[in-house]
């Protein structure tokens, strides 16, 4: 599994992404998308446009973590969503490794997925092979919850980064430590 | 009994029986916001910072000895030594509820260090990374000027300032202590 | 609730929708963060290599500070405040911008406590559906946020009293009332600015969490003394419109 993680203010500017690869079942932490090239802009473009998504659950749900929210089917992505109370959104764009032959040129189809038929897209991955896993299925309980666990780990650390009078909402992230921390969450989680 | 050891004591029991308490990140955070709006309002300007906070600090002492004063009720002190411990063991512990180390005495006996183990005021800070703040902002001068303006008030002259800080990436917090002068002629400084 | 044309602005993607994909590949998003901001040599620490990510959020949880450190700090913000500003009300708005960002800081702090304790005390039954606290959706639970433990937070009691505006005119305001506020008891307000009210860094707090939550309000604080409560105060909520509106739609929709 590949993750890309992303935090953003409440007016969705990005204030620190990460990329990291899953270090379950045997992983070696490192990100291999499927489309190494654009990889970084496919990401940040598939995350954004999951905020509409984000921001109908936002005000349908009071919980701080909302689960995966939305799947992006031209790359097999996934998205999980963590709110914090003060309005910044903690973003995970999970791509399992590339198993199956994928269509590569459907890219626009499903990008306006809205939170009724984003579930839809989960479909076909419940069919790939070890499914329980963290490192293999998206959907599964298993990684809801491991996902939750990280989510909230790094929220610790937000919250150790927000409470320092000289941070100002929508500040950009840039401590190595709080960097070293969120691979720290990603190893022992993801 | 030495003079530091009694007035730990005298400090813990008045910080038991004759302080009222606020909860202490109402203190923390409040102290951070004011730190913050000086660096915003002085654009960065450290050294400006440094001195707004030391010039605040002299205010709070001129008023807070009355309030130190008329709690612990301790005598004048007979030397600087003495003065040194009551300081650091009962007014840091009535004010701020910790207890400084008082250490490197010059030999004449009229500069010493206050080593802070623990510093609520900091609690939750760290100075942005601009390059510069390491190196120019003392987070916590308001202490210095807190010192400088409760002596006057009680007749010593000092000069109070940082020589290091946790923040800035030190090992330790440490505040350099020296007496100027007794202003009462009463009681003229020690002649060597 | 929902900001049309926000891929755009966020990324700074042509707006030639028809293939988004293409139009990412072909433009760099203009906020994309660049890595090397890794390489400026960062900020130095202890050689025990302490940083405020190695100190527990709970650790100075139930600490206390002498009230009397509060007030002379307080009265020093608020003396350096007056210096900057050429009315009262212009010293009550840097009050409450002072306050603004506390009560962002506060919001999180709260939950983190909340969530912690929550799943320290229920780990054996952390199932998803553990119960860490929800985000307000609704007014009244962020009023109730903000009576109870965000009084309890910064002032260790609630505040003494909750109210909705009873004039059908103003339907978006509310009150909450502190018979005595901690702001206040130390603070002698010159008689030339008998108006005005050092709660007004209260009420920027006030203000931080609402909008925190995404509740866009404008709070003040009134001198409303009685004869036993010679210091209290009202602190006035006025929420937006797009809130207000908001509310009738999540009404609807069942959401509490």
């Amino acid at each position: 599994m590949s993750y890309y993680f992303t935090i953003l203010s409440p007016t969705d500017v990005p204030l620190f992404n990460i990329a990291f690869g899953t270090s379950k079942s045997g992983g070696d932490g490192i990100a291999r998308f499927r489309f190494p090239d654009t990889a970084q802009y496919m990401n940040q473009f598939i995350i954004h446009s999951s905020l509409d998504v984000v921001e109908e659950a936002q005000w349908m749900n009071g919980n701080m973590y909302l689960k995966h929210i939305d799947t992006y089917p031209p790359a097999s992505a996934y998205i999980s969503a963590f709110l914090t109370p003060s309005g910044a959104r903690f973003l995970l764009l999970h791509q399992p490794p590339q198993l199956p032959t994928n269509n590569v040129s459907s890219a626009t189809a499903g990008s306006g997925s809205i939170l009724g038929s984003s579930f839809s897209g989960s479909g076909g991955s419940s069919s790939r092979a070890s499914a329980s896993s963290v490192a293999a299925n998206p959907t599964s309980p298993q990684t809801e919850e491991a996902v939750r666990q990280f989510m909230t780990e790094v929220y610790e650390n937000y919250v150790k980064t927000v409470m320092s009078p000289f941070y100002r909402q929508g500040m950009e992230i840039k401590s190595s430590v709080f960097r070293g921390k969120v691979t720290a969450a990603g190893r022992k989680w993801l | 009994m030495s003079s530091a050891t009694k007035a730990s004591r005298i400090g813990e029991e008045l910080w038991k029986t004759r302080v009222d308490k606020v909860n202490a990140e109402l203190v923390t955070l409040t102290y951070g916001t004011i730190v913050a709006q000086l660096c915003q309002d002085y654009d960065g300007n450290y050294q400006d910072v440094n001195k707004q906070l030391e010039k605040m600090g002299y205010n709070i002492g001129m008023r807070l000895i009355e309030d130190f004063l008329a709690k612990s009720n301790v005598g004048r002190c007979a030397n600087f030594r003495e003065t040194a411990d009551m300081i650091a063991k009962v007014g840091f512990r009535i004010f701020l509820n910790i207890a400084p180390t008082v250490t490197n005495w010059t030999s004449d006996n009229n500069q010493f260090s206050l080593v802070f183990d623990e510093n609520p005021l900091a609690d939750f800070v760290e100075l942005p990374d601009d390059g510069r703040a390491q190196d120019e902002l003392w987070f916590s001068n308001i202490l210095c000027g807190v010192l400088r303006g409760a002596l006057e008030m009680v007749q010593m002259q000092i000069e109070a300032h940082f020589v290091s800080d946790v923040l800035r990436g030190d090992d330790t917090t440490e505040m350099r202590v020296s007496l100027v002068r007794y202003i009462e002629d009463e009681m003229p400084p020690d002649e060597e | 609730m929902t900001q049309p044309a926000r891929h755009a602005a966020m990324l700074s993607i042509s707006n030639s929708g028809s293939n988004l994909a293409a139009a990412a590949e072909k433009q760099q998003p203009a906020q994309h963060l660049h890595t090397q901001s890794q390489s400026s040599q960062g900020l130095r620490v202890p050689s025990n290599r302490k940083t405020i990510y190695d100190r527990h959020l709970n650790r100075s949880r139930n600490a206390e500070l002498s009230r009397a450190s509060f007030a002379f700090l307080f009265a020093e913000m608020v003396t350096y405040a007056q210096r900057r500003v050429t009315g009262i009300q212009d010293l009550e708005k840097r009050l409450n911008e002072q306050g603004y960002p506390l009560g962002l800081r506060l919001l999180d702090l709260l939950f983190y406590r909340t969530m912690s304790s929550s799943t320290s005390s229920s780990l054996s039954s952390s199932s998803t559906s553990a119960s860490p606290p929800n985000r307000p959706l609704r007014i009244l639970p962020l009023l109730h946020l903000i009576h109870g433990p965000l009084w309890r937070l910064l002032f260790n009691r609630p505040a003494d009293a909750l109210e909705h505006s009873v004039s059908p005119e103003t339907p978006n305001e509310y009150m909450i009332t502190d018979n005595d506020p901690l702001v206040n008891t130390y603070i002698s307000v010159p008689k030339e600015m008998s108006m005005l009210n050092c709660a007004a860094f209260v009420a920027g707090i006030i203000e931080g969490v609402c909008d925190g939550c995404g509740f866009e309000a404008k709070v003040t604080a009134h001198n409303q003394p009685t004869e036993m409560w010679p210091g209290r105060t009202i602190f006035l909520l006025r929420f937006g419109e797009s809130v207000m509106e908001r509310e009738k739609v999540l009404e609807r929709a069942g959401v509490k």
